[in-house]
């Protein structure tokens, strides 16, 4: 009964106790043991370590490749254009000891301001020493390497391995974003303009052409029926004249007769005669003698 | 400690068997036990647990009521070791219970799993039902075959300008796009990168960039959009695979390609202000296009209507002419005919048709008109002067002539 009744806090202490001595690392991490502040070793592989409990303390820190975005800059290229520059950076703690001797207790947050600042200037310095066209262009992946070297070094003393530097955004500045806009949109105005002014053109060009094609087409038949009729008339006339020269007196009188039968015989004249007119020859006496008898 | 992520989930052993037998001395013969007639000395045990688990229901059923009452005191009574023997049985087969449940978990089809024993990667689980005894070997699962996606330049309510990207020939093009990926080394995947989804996004967003900054706007615009999803699938990979991420790019979908959409005041050509922007400045050229093919259009509209006007006028010109000459010549060969025809009836008898022709034309003529006859040459009438009312002499034709 008495020894039941130690043999469970035994147990609870020395369970603790191992508990609290070993620690495990994991795949993710790294780990250093401190005493009392003081770096008593580095476990960098993952697996279970040990410690001395209440003594000796584990800090672990992150293995993976971590990522740092800096906030958007502004620099200034050679050729005093300014850029809006975004870059973000990966990196990996490689060295715990001397990360943790340099950030200290504020760990990665703290190594990550650092890292901020050093990229900053150092991107400020690379970008300040080529032109804008470079940057904006070709050489971009070469510019992000001379960076990511020239950060490398810093970066080292803080026991970090920038793996690669990225620039994000490079862009102009909101005011000559503003500028840009305004001549985009003034090359597709010229371009929208070119096409209405083309397409009245062609509208002109084409109502034009009917316009002439119909005058043309009007007055080449005009011309033609002119002469059709020439034709018809000089036809009428030969016609005429083979038939009535065939005796040139008995048209005249043939003639005449109709014309008179026409000019006067529609009951539209009155006509005020002698009895001695020849039509009246038989009126006057049987054998139609001009003179008469009295 | 790192050992307590994962959440596994129980059930029978497929895998892992040498590591079932490793663990198995704490007596967890309940459910393996059957299954698995070489564990012969462990038959006993479980015997021995069901007795005393039987001894145990017998005496918590026979004499429960009488030691209710001083039940909380029970420990350091009499009958404080047997409850207690019994009550570390059940305790110890519901240990047993709970850790076969947190130790085996199922991977889905679509998954696999990275296994750390204390920490460090030794096994990949691949579909199924896996064993990782706990506390020794902890499991995580990850989606490897499952599409993700990110989304690049849209949704994002920080930034207005966030998918503006400048082109090589400093124009602004707005771009939204997706990259999807999967994941084909989950033990890479998840013990390189500390916040993948932002790299690959980052990545993705400076990858377009470059790409998009060598290139010219008009190209992007339409033709180019192939290939630069391509290029910048292939940028990202590399990049990723340089980082050890075990990511795969499936692809890059361009989604959308825009001139910005940002409006701003614009003067125009007759010196006026408009807020427009670049994106329907862009389509004011597609609307300008349509303008000049339906300016072309009603022109020719036009042109056919007046041309199909003309020829049918000049076709009745010309037709009328026709008409023209053949009333004419035809007038003229019946009027010669005729003639002719009198004129041979004439020839036979010249004095006589002659005469009757002559007489016939009077007397129509005459016969058609008022006459008067006036004897002005009659010595017996001398003295009378013939009076002509000529408005008298109007009137009576003009009546006559209307009836």
């Amino acid at each position: 009964m008495n020894r039941s009744t130690y043999i469970l806090p035994v147990i609870v202490i020395a369970v603790a106790a191992i508990l609290s001595s070993i620690f495990i690392v994991d795949e993710r991490q790294k780990a250093l043991v401190l005493q009392f502040g003081q770096i008593v070793s580095v476990k960098e592989d993952p697996g279970i370590g040990f410690k001395i409990p209440l003594v000796q303390e584990v800090v672990f820190y992150d293995d993976r490749i971590l990522a740092l975005d800096v906030d958007p800059l502004e620099v200034t290229p050679l050729d005093d254009r300014r850029l809006i520059v975004d870059a973000f950076a990966r990196y990996r703690i490689t060295d715990v000891e001397r990360f943790r001797q340099a950030v200290g207790t504020g760990g990665e947050e703290t190594a990550a301001r650092r890292l901020d600042s050093i990229l900053r200037s150092e991107t400020r310095e690379v970008l300040g020493s080529v032109s804008s066209n470079d940057i904006l262009s070709t050489d971009r992946a070469a510019l992000m390497l001379r960076i990511r070297n020239a950060a490398i070094s810093e970066a080292n003393a803080l026991g970090v391995t920038i793996i690669d530097v990225r620039l994000k955004r490079t862009d102009l500045p909101s005011e000559n974003l503003n500028a840009t806009f305004q001549r985009m949109v003034a090359e597709r105005a010229r371009e929208a303009e070119d096409e209405r002014a083309r397409g009245r053109e062609a509208a002109q060009r084409i109502e034009a052409q009917a316009d002439r094609t119909v005058v043309e087409l009007v007055s080449e038949a005009s011309r033609e029926a002119r002469i059709i009729e020439g034709e018809a008339d000089a036809l009428r006339n030969n016609i005429f004249a083979q038939a009535y020269g065939q005796d040139a007196e008995f048209f005249q009188f043939y003639r005449s007769l109709e014309a008179y039968g026409i000019a006067i015989g529609q009951g539209n004249a009155r006509l005020v005669l002698s009895p001695d007119h020849e039509f009246f020859n038989y009126l006057r006496n049987e054998n139609g003698t001009t003179t008469p008898d009295r | 400690m790192a050992g307590n992520n994962g959440g596994p989930w129980g059930g029978g052993g497929n895998d892992g068997d040498d590591d079932d037998d490793r663990f198995r001395p704490n007596g967890n013969g309940d459910r393996n036990g059957g299954r698995r007639p070489n564990n012969d000395p462990q038959i006993p045990e479980f015997d021995e647990i069901i007795n005393k688990t039987k001894d145990q229901l017998r005496v918590l059923i026979g004499g429960g009521d009488g030691r209710k009452s001083d039940g909380g005191g029970g420990a350091g009574g009499a009958g404080g070791p047997q409850i207690t023997r019994g009550m570390v049985g059940l305790g110890a087969l519901a240990a047993v219970a709970v850790w076969a449940f947190s130790s085996f978990y199922t991977v889905r089809p679509e998954q696999k799993s990275v296994e750390l024993f204390l920490g460090a990667s030794y096994a990949i689980g691949e579909p199924g039902l896996n064993f990782a005894p706990w506390p020794f070997v902890t499991a995580e699962v990850v989606n490897v075959t499952q599409e993700q996606t990110i989304e690049i330049g849209v949704g994002r309510g920080n930034a207005a300008d966030a998918g503006l990207m400048l082109t090589g020939d400093e124009n602004i093009v707005d771009i939204d796009f997706q990259v999807v990926w999967n994941i084909t080394e989950p033990d890479r995947f998840l013990f390189n990168l500390a916040d993948p989804e932002t790299t690959i996004a980052a990545v993705a967003e400076s990858s377009m960039r470059e790409i998009i900054a060598q290139s010219e706007l008009a190209p992007i615009l339409n033709r180019d959009r192939g290939a630069i999803a391509d290029g910048v699938a292939e940028q990202v990979q590399r990049t990723l695979d340089s980082y050890d991420s075990g990511v795969n790019i499936i692809r890059v979908n361009l989604q959308a390609v825009n001139p910005p959409s940002q409006v701003i005041a614009v003067e125009d050509l007759d010196g006026n202000t408009t807020q427009t922007s670049p994106l329907s400045a862009f389509r004011d050229v597609q609307d300008a296009e349509q303008e000049r093919d339906r300016l072309q259009n009603l022109a020719d509209a036009y042109a056919n209507r007046v041309l199909a006007q003309a020829r049918g006028d000049a076709a009745r010109v010309l037709e009328q002419a026709e008409g023209y000459r053949a009333r004419v010549v035809n007038e003229a060969q019946g009027e010669a005919s005729r003639f002719l025809a009198v004129l041979g009836e004439y020839q036979l008898a010249p004095e006589v048709t002659r005469q009757r022709l002559y007489l016939e034309t009077v007397e129509a003529v005459f016969g058609a008109t008022d006459i008067i006859l006036l004897d002005d040459n009659g010595q017996g009438g001398g003295g009378v002067v013939p009076y002509l009312p000529l408005d008298q002499v109007r009137r009576p034709t003009t009546d006559g002539g209307s009836n």
